[in-house]
């Protein structure tokens, strides 16, 4: 009997630890310099929080193989926020109840495609390729398609890979959890930079091939040539330009923002 | 003891848990009619809308490629290195294929399958591009499998009494010819538990695949989760089918054993 009670007891003083702790209400980002926050592993958020949070990120910053994952780690109070890409933070508003974003953005970016270090040929083909789909208005029109309405019904089969064509494999890497510029739906991929890479795949005349992986992966992918370029909402840096090649921004002005419980956040 | 009537007090601890996760579940209103509709909702979002369950389907396809594909690598592999190494401190002494064996058992026994998996996909086959990358985890799964597999096997002919090697080649059976039609057989039948062991690892193993961009059963379950964002309902599904699956195969051992072990009871 004693043993019931010692279990019982234990297990009540977890749940009092759990639910008992006490709040403090975020207002700008310079508080969040002393909480527990958390990002995608290998994401320029990640370098952005590790900026804000100083010597305190060894203990304080969590990094994530998913986004899904950091929201439930958000939600369930094992951190106080992630720092992530404004796009997928806005889907996650939407889909999550009690979430929020704050007002005030951590920092602004530029998207681009990334290279191995010296590609300069398929730089120059793609750069080229990329001026006319955004010349022609093809760009815009899919930027168009994926920013209004439910895209997570777009049927993989009507996106245009360029099966056959005579100038071989663009093989290009992606991380498929990062809506809207990529998803896997079913035994496909969808998504912004899938439609956008797949229009410039047809500029080259050549077929698109997605490899879908871990997102920090993707840098090893692309210098070791296991693919062509890599294609997943990357941010252009000055750090990451010594170590790989990008092309022109296909997306100005990306906002990072902060993603937090609503309940914490006070305006 | 254990008294065999009745309640252990194991079970009631096991029981008083089980009661205290039931009320966490009802005191957070799991048993209301609007939870089961929303869990509902989310069961139909996950797995039913556009024929989503395929997606696990599809990794499952994989999970089971990889496995299998390793499995017959590391058995293969296992056999050679653990003959290599008996046979070094039996009949027939090749130190060279000794070192090897041995140097090949410390190595991938002694870093972690997907640090090596990594190795294999960006550093090793990094210029084999139409090379499907399955095939590439099924080596890298397979071979790592093998080392562990050779010490099992190892065991496994060491447990067999000398004596059995000793008539055999007192019989004028050569030594490989003893150890192929003597030992081995009766070796095969003790390792057979532990071997599948190995394998229920591995098939747990090949979740790591997804770091090199295959769609196995875990991938799929995170892809799903990419796509409705909802964190639970995937994972558990996930759970369920490799236990579903392993639990299988430990039947299937079990069946197994027992006819391997029908000549041991007269």
């Amino acid at each position: 009997m004693k043993k019931f009670l010692a279990v019982f007891t234990i297990l009540v003083v977890l749940c009092t630890a759990a639910f008992g702790a006490e709040e403090t209400k975020i207002k700008s980002i310079d508080q969040l310099k002393t909480e527990k926050l958390a990002a995608q592993r290998g994401t320029i958020g990640q370098f952005l929080a590790e900026d804000l949070l100083g010597d305190k990120k060894g203990e304080l910053l969590t990094t994530y193989e998913k986004y899904v994952d950091a929201v439930m780690a958000l939600r369930q109070k094992k951190i106080k926020a992630i720092v992530m890409d404004e796009m997928p933070a806005k889907r996650f508003l939407n889909q999550v109840e009690g979430l929020a974003i704050m007002d005030e953005p951590l920092s602004v970016e530029n998207y681009a495609i990334g290279f191995r270090k010296g590609n300069t040929e398929l730089v120059e083909q793609v750069n080229k390729a990329l001026a006319e789909i955004k010349a022609d208005g093809t760009l815009a029109k899919i930027f168009e398609k994926y920013l209004t309405g439910d895209y997570t019904g777009v049927d993989p089969k009507t996106i245009d890979f360029n099966k056959g064509a005579k100038g071989g494999k663009l093989v290009v890497g992606t991380e498929a959890g990062f809506a809207p510029y990529e998803l896997k739906v079913g035994s496909g991929f969808i998504g912004i930079d899938v439609e956008m890479c797949a229009a410039i795949a047809k500029k080259l005349d050549r077929e698109l091939v997605i490899e879908n992986m871990n997102f920090d992966a993707l840098p090893m992918a692309v210098s070791t040539n296991k693919v062509d370029m890599i294609c997943a909402g990357i941010t252009v840096t000055e750090e990451r330009k010594e170590n790989m090649d990008f092309s022109e921004d296909y997306v100005v002005g990306a906002k990072q923002v902060i993603l937090i419980n609503a309940e914490d956040y006070e305006k | 003891m254990k008294s065999k009537k009745g309640l252990g007090r194991g079970d009631t601890v096991l029981g008083i848990f089980a009661l205290f996760l039931l009320y966490l579940l009802w005191s957070s209103g799991f048993f209301t009619a609007a939870a089961w509709s929303d869990f509902n909702r989310r069961f139909y979002q996950n797995f039913i809308k556009d024929n989503r369950y395929m997606m696990l389907v599809d990794g499952l396809k994989a999970t089971i490629f990889m496995t299998s594909g390793a499995t017959l690598i590391g058995v293969i592999v296992g056999l050679i290195l653990s003959v290599i190494r008996v046979a070094y401190n039996g009949g027939a002494k090749i130190p060279v294929l000794n070192k090897f064996a041995d140097a090949y058992i410390t190595v991938l026994r002694g870093t972690p399958a997907m640090v090596q998996l990594l190795i294999w996909n960006f550093t090793i086959f990094a210029s084999a591009r139409d090379l499907n990358t399955q095939y590439i985890a099924i080596l890298a799964f397979g071979l790592n499998s093998g080392a562990y597999v050779a010490e099992i096997f190892r065991g496994g002919i060491e447990a067999i009494d000398p004596g059995q090697m000793e008539a055999a080649r007192s019989l004028g059976l050569s030594y490989s010819t003893s150890m192929k039609l003597v030992v081995l057989p009766q070796a095969l039948r003790n390792v057979i538990p532990m071997l599948f062991n190995e394998f229920i690892a591995l098939l747990k193993e090949t979740s790591i695949a997804g770091y090199i961009g295959i769609d196995d059963l875990t991938r799929a379950g995170q892809n799903i989760q990419a796509l409705t964002l909802e964190h639970s309902q995937p994972l558990v599904m996930v759970a369920i089918i490799y236990l579903v699956i392993v639990m299988l195969l430990s039947y299937l051992v079990r069946k197994l054993e027992q006819y391997l072990s029908r000549s041991k009871r007269r």
